[in-house]
């Protein structure tokens, strides 16, 4: 079967059925599925849920949970119900983009060092291991820091540039581990042999083999992008005007309510970001187990 | 030998990162610039002052020739140079790190030994379940919890800091208890944290060792579990253990910059939320540099215990 015809079948409709059924029978991995939907679900609906506007004052500052409030109100008299609700679109939004932005740039950079080995391999694996060996939230502030004091440059774009810009070494690591495997073997070895150019054995014959790795990288990659940026916010480096689960936690530090035992602050965009990035774990097993069907058969 | 150049060569690489970086990116003195206080020409001649009215290369250099002298710029918050202001944090992080880091491992290559010899029994798989859980849940928060749970309703240890206003360093037992007691829970929540994250890497680690062939000879020559467990398994996979430590090193430093945050713990770690909060750029530039290359000094002293422990390997 030629890579083409496989790969469209892997995308055909077939294919995601038989997707459903591993999820289904893989109870971690439907739990990580359920999570994820209701998740997605709440930010898509967030302006039908929410009780009132998160950015406007709707009532006195540093109340309790209350009927009108169920999780009371922040500093300057937000109410937090809302605030949640919506911090879910930026949370989302923010560890989406940084991981399919950081599996990318991982993707481009093990596939060349993989493919053309020598020097090029050499020079790029040194470069991935430094900056793997480095502590990566340390860093990642670091480039936030920098990147946010371009007055210009929005904010909520630097924290993602930050993140997906220490998000690549270890899934350049795994691409290239995959790629070389994948250059040892026979179609790409006749595909050169007939003359087919390096960039077009890349695109048309390796790509298409790594695609799960790369489609698992990007979903494990997400969990840890919301960590990270749930870190970022946390320490302030946050957009203020978009207000993430973990910039809800920094105002909620700033302002004491860590120490003034206001649980109904901290507590509920803490279990949110547990929930999501757990949903991707869960859902990041599931697919590995999907894509690897030695790994499918072990647990009957 | 080879050993020291590539440590001088990342550390090198590292402090030019982050010397480009920070200076393509805006004007050091931006965050004076947007000071009432100061006056266009007092502006200029704290240029001056700080060279900063040379070409980019000039400043590269003279930056380098800063840092072998231990300089690493001036704090515009503390009004101090940045390397006093880090130098007096160190020692309550250093006193965090060093005792968090061993425990941990060594309580994590206990554990992860244990669950890889019961493998597929009901105690490894709770134990990887409740892990996946608790690594889903963000650092900070989770000490946040902790600071809750026992010093705001239990009120068993202090709310922040770690010594009580008033004490003063001393080799005295009030002063001992103070610090113990506000030192415990950060700690304790370090080694949490860490133990659950090494565990995961243990435990394959000596799954791939329960593999090799030795561990068959071992078993069909009939020698006791505890033996081959302690002497074969345990011996042979603190190999692959030992390389990463310089990555738990990396991300052990990660969880003290939280940890601290969340404790208000006068750490270097903190250092790194002050900074931003007062927009004090030159000092989390120094915090980056100085965390970074206590990195690289961890990863040489680990190649060299990893030479000491693997005959075979021989650094020249």
């Amino acid at each position: 079967m030629g890579v083409q015809a496989e790969l469209s079948e892997r995308l055909n409709l077939g294919a995601l059925y038989e997707m459903w059924m591993v999820f289904r029978r893989n109870k971690a991995a439907l739990t990580g599925l359920i999570l994820f939907t209701a998740i997605v679900l709440m930010a898509v609906f967030a302006p039908y849920l929410a009780p009132y506007n998160p950015y406007e004052s709707v009532g006195a500052p540093f109340q309790p949970p209350s009927d009108k409030h169920p999780l009371g109100t922040n500093d300057v008299g937000q109410d937090l119900l809302s605030e949640l609700i919506y911090g879910a679109r930026i949370s989302l939004f923010i560890g989406f983009v940084a991981a399919v932005v950081g599996t990318f740039i991982g993707t481009f950079i093990g596939l060349s060092a993989g493919y053309f080995g020598g020097l090029v391999d050499e020079a790029l694996m040194r470069f991935t291991d430094m900056w793997l060996s480095m502590p990566t939230l340390l860093f990642t502030i670091f480039l936030a820091a920098v990147i946010t004091r371009i007055g210009t440059f929005p904010m909520l774009y630097g924290i993602i540039l930050a993140i997906a810009l220490t998000a690549w070494p270890s899934v350049a690591r795994m691409v290239r581990s995959a790629v070389l495997s994948l250059k040892e073997s026979l179609y790409v070895e006749a595909a050169r042999a007939i003359g087919v150019p390096s960039r077009r054995i890349l695109v048309k014959h390796i790509l298409p083999n790594v695609a799960p790795i790369i489609i698992i990288e990007v979903i494990t990659r997400m969990a840890i992008a919301m960590l990270t940026e749930a870190s970022l916010s946390f320490l302030g480096l946050g957009d203020p005007t978009a207000k993430s689960w973990g910039m809800m936690i920094h105002y909620a530090m700033i302002r004491n309510a860590i120490t003034l035992g206001m649980w109904w602050w901290f507590l509920p965009p803490g279990i949110m970001i547990s929930l999501s990035v757990l949903a991707f774990m869960l859902m990041g097993l599931g697919l590995e187990e999907y894509f690897n069907p030695r790994l499918r058969y072990k647990e009957q | 030998m080879y050993r020291i150049v590539t440590s001088i060569i990342t550390f090198f690489a590292v402090v030019t990162l982050v010397f480009f970086l920070s200076r393509l990116t805006g004007d050091p003195l931006a965050e004076l610039a947007n000071d009432p206080r100061i006056t266009p020409e007092v502006l200029e001649s704290i240029k001056r002052l700080f060279g900063l009215d040379k070409p980019v290369y000039v400043q590269y250099i003279d930056y380098l020739k800063n840092l072998f002298r231990g300089e690493l710029g001036f704090s515009l918050h503390y009004m101090r140079p940045v390397m006093d202001v880090i130098l007096e944090r160190l020692p309550y992080t250093l006193a965090l790190l060093v005792p968090s880091i061993t425990i941990s491992n060594l309580l994590a290559y206990r554990i992860g030994t244990e669950l890889a010899w019961r493998r597929g029994s009901r105690l490894e798989v709770t134990t990887l379940t409740l892990s996946i859980f608790l690594r889903s849940v963000p650092y900070f928060w989770l000490a946040i919890v902790f600071l809750y749970i026992f010093s705001v309703k239990l009120e068993w240890t202090p709310l922040y800091g770690a010594m009580s206003p008033g004490m003063s360093p001393g080799l005295n037992w009030e002063f001992i208890r103070d610090y113990l007691w506000h030192y415990v829970l950060p700690f304790f929540v370090l080694v949490f944290r860490e133990t659950i994250a090494f565990l995961f890497y243990v435990r394959s680690a000596m799954i791939d060792v329960l593999g090799e062939d030795y561990i068959v000879t071992a078993r069909a020559k009939g020698l006791p579990d505890k033996v081959i467990k302690r002497s074969y398994v345990a011996r042979n996979g603190i190999l692959p253990i030992v390389t990463i430590l310089g990555m738990r090193y990396a991300f052990l430093i990660d969880g003290a910059v939280l940890t601290e945050t969340v404790f208000s713990y006068p750490g270097t770690g903190r250092l790194v939320f002050e900074s931003i909060y007062n927009r004090d750029f030159w000092l989390l530039q120094g915090v980056v540099v100085i965390l970074a290359a206590s990195v690289i000094i961890v990863n040489f002293i680990i190649d060299l215990i990893y030479a000491v422990l693997d005959p075979r390997v021989k650094y020249g």
